[in-house]
This record gives structure tokens, C-alpha cells and sequence, in this order.
């Protein structure tokens, strides 16, 4: 599985998802619909999109996708078009969400980010965990091994309904 | 091998370890409410038949928007009522409604050593009875309430010693912020934070789920505190009246892969200056000098600058950190024979709690205050409805998160304690209940008019 596609690049610690999609969006019972809405709540959020149209790739600082636990945020993300996103560091919820949603998250050194954000394009191969920013030298990263089987398509409730006998055998058993 | 308080509940539901260091790990109880459950449960209804794991593993209410603000979110709640209803659910409608993180506790509905979860990053509040209790996503819950588990990697745990006790003014809010102060807005991601000491063993337990309810703002998992006489009454207390449970306690030679100091007795008034709620200060101290410029900016706020000078358009009590019984009292009790002079709007954890605070006749208090007294909702916490802020507003607020547009697009929040808030409502700006000059007349019949403390009749306290 390739994603590859332009860099948007937000050198920003800490965006929050009420700054992915704030609450006032959250008022729909399916997932669609959201991206229309992405980063509407980040400073700058606008302009900032309108420099990159169509990117696929964001490139952004430290803990991203901390406070709310809203999966809005990450169908946001892939409604407006975003396949991946890199950064140092992600916050638990939305890293557990961004596996869910096939939005492929990898994490590098801080440096390796500061360096892929002047990045034109980026090409991601998810099955051998590597990353060339515009044909250079293959860059390796981890992703979480049950999980990057839910992102190459692997369905999360599917795994999950799998299991369901072993489970219930469990509770009968504690 | 010795165990941490969390390391045991977590082994005690461990169904199967799974590949890349995850786990299967069984929930207890999973809570739903209606803005991030009716995707999960509509996915369960196309693709799995409508089948869930146990119905009576699941608590569901309408808490967020209550009642709807509009047709939108009036189908997000009618999406939860009929599914609840269908699956024989236990429900909370709206008039029995209240923020998931108050009603859970508040029923009984928790007990120590459970495992819990819910699609809302505040389930840590739950931490307080000794739960292992997280936020996650819609389809993480929908997978807990499809197979009854999550797939969860194995936190490490913090232990957070509190020692001493709270002084004076100081609340579960203030060392709250002082723990995200101390290890950082992001320095708790990847770990529980296990709460222990005997500052931590005084508090109550409504000041308990505070302090826990603000673990995920240091990026933590959760928070958990061990069970103790003080839960035990508490659980009893409530109509479910628990039983059956024993708390555990964590060994004494437990290891933990951290660990954290604080002097709870050093603890005092804390507000917060910037954009997320580790940037905060004491109250008689200043804006850091070294606050990021983008904060600063967002915020419209100097380094260097004094806290109590920080004027403000808007207070808010309420949110499912602060707006329990306890807090409404101590906001009352600073409000008492005081007038507020900017609009300020008190909203209750739960209908439950709304019911028990008139029973005590604190709305009279907050209304002869010039407040306005609402039903239970999320409300402005989260800018949805019921006091959302203009851009530019500055609101100090009871509630855990200030991130840019938090409560309403290019609104300003500053997080503080109840007391703080009502200090702050009192005087127009931020300030700590010891700054109050002297009540009005006690029962002096309310013009309706907020006008501040200074125009009205003052007599000796
Ligand atoms: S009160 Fe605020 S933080 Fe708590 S559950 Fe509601 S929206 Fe979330």
C-alpha cells in the first residue's frame, strides 16, 4: 500500500481536536461531511490549507490530536484529503483513531520531521514501513504491528467480532 | 512481582496479549452518550446485526447538547434513545440527564477495580473509585460494545505522590493544574497517573473525580486512586449502592516507571494564561515570562503580566470537572450576599445535582447573585450551546480545556477553580475568594440588574 501525495506542512505543537474540527461540527450521526470543516478551529487554519490544495500529507509538530477523543477529527482529516500524517509524537486517542481510519500515522525524530517539512511530496509504503520525501533516501519508521493491519484494510469491528467466542469463554471463566 | 493499583486491574482484565505489545482487554462498562455513540451503533446495526456483547454492560444518556439545540443534534439524541430503547439500554433521557462523568459515579454505576470506557476523553474521571476507566474513539466503543474489549497498548504507570493536605483556599482544581504544571501538558502521554499520598487520601470523592478528570489534560491515559473508606460511603450512598466489590491497593514495593512528588500543602489558587492547561499561574502571580508567543497572542496577554489583572466578559461553573454538589456549595458560599458583574451562568453536573442544590437553596443564592441557574449540560464547555463565546471573549471558566476555540470560535478561557470562578464573576476579573471586600446585606431582595459588588449597599461582614 503506497500513500503519497503533497505536504501541508503545520510546524505546531499541541493541535488540539477542537482544532481539528471544533465541537460545533460534531452534530451528525455518520462520519461524513467533516472535512469541509478541517482545522477551522486552528489559528491561521484557513490560509494555511489554501497554500497546499490537495495535500495528502501533513507534516506537524509534537503531541498531535491531543484533548477531545472525537474520531471527527480523523475523519476530518481524511475527508479533506489527508492520507498521513507525520509528527514526533501523538496523542494516545487520536493515534488509536488514526489506525482505525487507515490515516497511516508515523512518528520520527523531530529533526527528520523539521526536515521533511519543506518537503514538496511524500511518498509513504506502509507494508515496509518507509517514506522517500521527493525520491530521496528511504526513511524507516515503526508502526504498531495489529495495527497497520487495520490500516492496509484489515477491518477493526471485524477483528474485534472474531474474537467474541474467546472472550466470552473468558468472562465465563473469571 | 509487586504491583501498582493499576497493574492489577489491568492483569484482572486481560482477556489475550495480542501482536505489537497490544492487549485485549475486557471493559466493564461502557458509556455512551449521543454525539460520538450514533455512528459506532449504526455501524454495529448495517454490519453485525444490531448485535451487542451484553446490553447490560452499557449506560447511555443525552448529555452533551440537553436538550437538543436544534435538529441536528436533536437526531444525534433521538438516534441514542431508540437504540437504547430497542437494546434495553439503561438510559438517561433528558430531566434525568447530566454529563456522563457525573452520572456514572453518582448512580453507582462504578465500582473499584472495574474497567470502563466511554467515546470522551474524561471517562479518567471515573480513575476516582479506583477504576481503570479511558476515552476513545467511536469505533473503539463501538468495538467494546460489539465484543465487549478494546485493544489497548499497556500504559506505564506514574505515580504521583500528593503529600500534606490542601490549606485554605486551595481545591482539586488547583492541584490538578499544579500536577499538569509539574510534569507538563503532555508529559503524562503513555502513562496512568496513580494518585497516592495523604493529601490525595483527604480529599473527597467529588474532589478525587476533579483531580482525575484532568489526568487526560497531561496526555495521560487516566488517573487512578485507590479505594478507601471514602469511596466506600460514598458508593453506598448512591441509589446503586454498589456491592460486592473489594478495592485494590497497590503493593508497597510496586515499581513504577515514574514517579512525582508534590507538597500538597504548597498547593493554592491556580488560573490558566495560555492555550492549553498546562500554562497556568498562580492567582497572585504573573503570565510566565517565557510564554509561547502564540499562546500569548491567542490569549491577548503580555509575560510578566498579573494574573488579577486579567479582566474578563464571562463566567462559567459547570462541566463534568467541577459542577458536583460540592462545587456548587463552595461557589455559593463566595457568592452568598454578592452580586456578579459580568454574566455569569452556573450549570449543574446532573439533573440529580440541580435537584439536591435547590433542595439547599443554592440557585436562590446564585440568582440573588445575579447569576443564571440552568439545567445540566455540557453546555459552553465545549462551545455548543447554553453561553458560547464571541471571538475576543474572555471567559473564566470551572471547566478543563482553554484551547483556542474551545468554547466558542476566538474565545479566550481561563481554567480555574468554582471559587475563583465566582470571585472572578464577582469582581470582573480574575481574583481568589480572600479578595472579596464585604458581603451585602445577607437576603437583600435582588434588583435583577448585575451591577457589581461596588455599587451595591455594603455592611460589615
Ligand atoms: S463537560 Fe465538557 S469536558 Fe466534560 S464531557 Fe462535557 S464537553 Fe466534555
Amino acid at each position: 500500500m503506497i500513500v503519497e501525495g503533497t505536504v501541508l506542512s503545520i510546524p505546531r505543537a499541541n493541535i488540539d481536536t477542537d482544532q481539528i474540527i471544533p465541537a460545533r461540527h460534531l452534530t451528525r450521526i455518520d462520519a461524513s461531511g467533516m472535512g469541509e470543516h478541517c482545522f477551522e478551529g486552528l489559528p491561521g487554519g484557513a490560509e494555511l490549507l489554501a497554500s497546499k490544495p490537495g495535500a495528502a500529507i501533513l507534516v506537524t509538530g509534537e503531541n498531535f490530536g491531543c484533548g477531545s477523543s472525537r474520531e471527527h477529527a480523523a475523519w476530518a482529516l481524511k475527508d479533506r484529503g489527508f492520507r498521513a500524517v507525520i509528527a514526533p509524537s501523538f496523542a494516545r486517542i487520536f493515534l488509536e483513531n488514526a489506525y482505525t481510519n487507515a490515516l497511516v500515522p508515523v512518528i520520527l525524530p523531530q529533526a527528520t520531521v523539521d526536515a521533511l517539512a519543506s518537503a514538496e511530496r511524500i511518498e509513504i509504503d506502509v507494508e515496509s514501513q518507509t517514506l522517500r520525501a521527493d525520491g530521496g533516501q528511504p526513511i524507516a519508521f515503526e508502526l504498531d504491528a495489529l495495527r497497520k493491519h487495520f490500516v492496509l484494510g484489515g477491518g477493526f469491528l471485524a477483528y474485534l467480532n472474531a474474537k467474541i467466542p474467546e472472550i466470552r469463554t473468558w468472562e465465563a471463566a473469571r | 512481582m509487586p504491583r501498582s493499583l493499576f497493574d492489577k486491574v489491568w492483569d484482572a482484565h486481560v482477556v489475550e496479549e495480542l501482536p505489537g505489545g497490544n492487549a485485549l482487554v475486557f471493559m466493564d462498562l461502557v458509556v455512551a452518550h449521543e454525539i460520538t455513540t450514533p455512528p459506532g451503533a449504526i455501524a454495529i446495526e448495517k454490519e453485525f446485526g444490531d448485535k451487542l456483547y451484553d446490553p447490560q454492560r452499557i449506560v447511555a444518556m443525552i448529555d452533551h447538547v440537553a436538550p437538543a439545540k436544534d435538529s441536528a443534534t436533536a437526531l444525534q439524541a433521538q438516534t441514542v434513545r431508540t437504540w437504547a430503547k430497542r437494546q434495553a439500554i439503561r438510559f438517561h433521557d433528558i430531566g434525568d440527564n447530566g454529563i456522563c462523568h457525573v452520572i456514572v459515579p453518582e448512580r453507582g454505576y462504578v465500582t473499584p477495580g472495574m474497567t470502563a470506557c466511554c467515546g470522551d476523553s474524561h471517562t479518567c474521571t471515573l480513575g476516582a473509585f479506583g477504576a481503570f476507566a479511558l476515552g476513545i474513539g467511536t469505533t473503539a466503543q463501538a468495538g467494546a460494545m460489539l465484543a465487549g474489549c478494546l485493544i489497548l497498548q499497556r500504559p506505564k504507570v506514574m505515580r504521583v505522590e500528593v503529600t500534606g493536605e490542601l490549606q485554605g483556599d486551595a481545591t482539586a482544581k488547583d492541584l490538578a493544574l499544579t500536577v499538569i504544571a509539574t510534569i507538563g501538558f503532555r508529559g503524562g502521554t503513555g502513562y496512568v497517573l496513580e494518585y497516592t499520598g495523604s493529601a490525595i487520601r483527604a480529599l473527597t470523592m467529588e474532589q478525587r473525580m476533579t483531580l482525575c478528570n484532568m489526568a487526560i489534560e497531561a496526555g495521560a491515559t487516566t488517573g487512578i486512586i485507590a479505594a478507601d473508606a471514602t469511596t466506600a460511603a460514598y458508593l453506598a450512598a448512591t441509589p446503586g449502592a454498589p456491592t460486592g466489590w473489594t478495592g485494590e491497593t497497590a503493593d508497597d514495593d510496586a515499581e513504577y516507571a515514574a514517579t512525582v512528588t508534590i507538597d500538597g500543602s504548597a498547593v493554592g489558587p491556580m488560573v490558566s494564561w495560555g492555550t492549553n492547561p498546562g500554562e497556568c499561574s498562580p492567582i497572585g502571580g504573573t503570565v510566565a515570562a517565557d510564554a509561547p508567543a502564540e499562546s500569548l497572542a491567542y490569549m491577548d496577554l503580555r509575560p510578566g503580566q498579573a494574573m488579577r489583572s486579567i479582566e474578563v466578559d464571562q463566567a462559567f461553573i459547570g462541566s463534568c470537572t467541577n459542577a458536583r454538589i460540592t462545587d456548587l456549595r463552595a461557589a455559593a458560599d463566595v457568592l452568598r450576599g454578592r452580586h456578579v458583574s459580568v454574566p455569569t451562568i452556573i450549570t449543574p453536573g446532573s439533573q440529580a445535582v440541580r435537584r439536591q442544590a435547590e433542595r439547599e437553596g443554592l440557585h436562590d443564592v446564585f440568582q440573588d447573585a445575579g447569576a443564571l441557574w440552568t439545567h445540566s449540560s455540557c453546555g459552553p464547555c465545549l462551545g455548543m450551546s447554553m453561553g458560547v463565546l464571541a471571538p475576543g471573549m474572555r471567559c473564566v471558566s470551572s471547566s478543563n480545556r482553554n484551547f483556542p476555540g474551545r468554547m466558542g470560535d476566538g474565545g479566550r478561557v481561563h481554567l480555574a477553580a468554582p471559587v475563583v470562578v465566582a470571585a472572578s464573576a464577582i469582581l470582573g476579573r480574575l481574583a481568589s475568594p480572600s479578595e472579596l471586600p464585604p458581603r451585602t446585606e445577607a437576603g437583600a431582595p435582588d434588583d435583577g440588574v448585575a451591577q457589581g459588588a461596588a455599587a451595591r449597599e455594603v455592611v460589615p461582614a
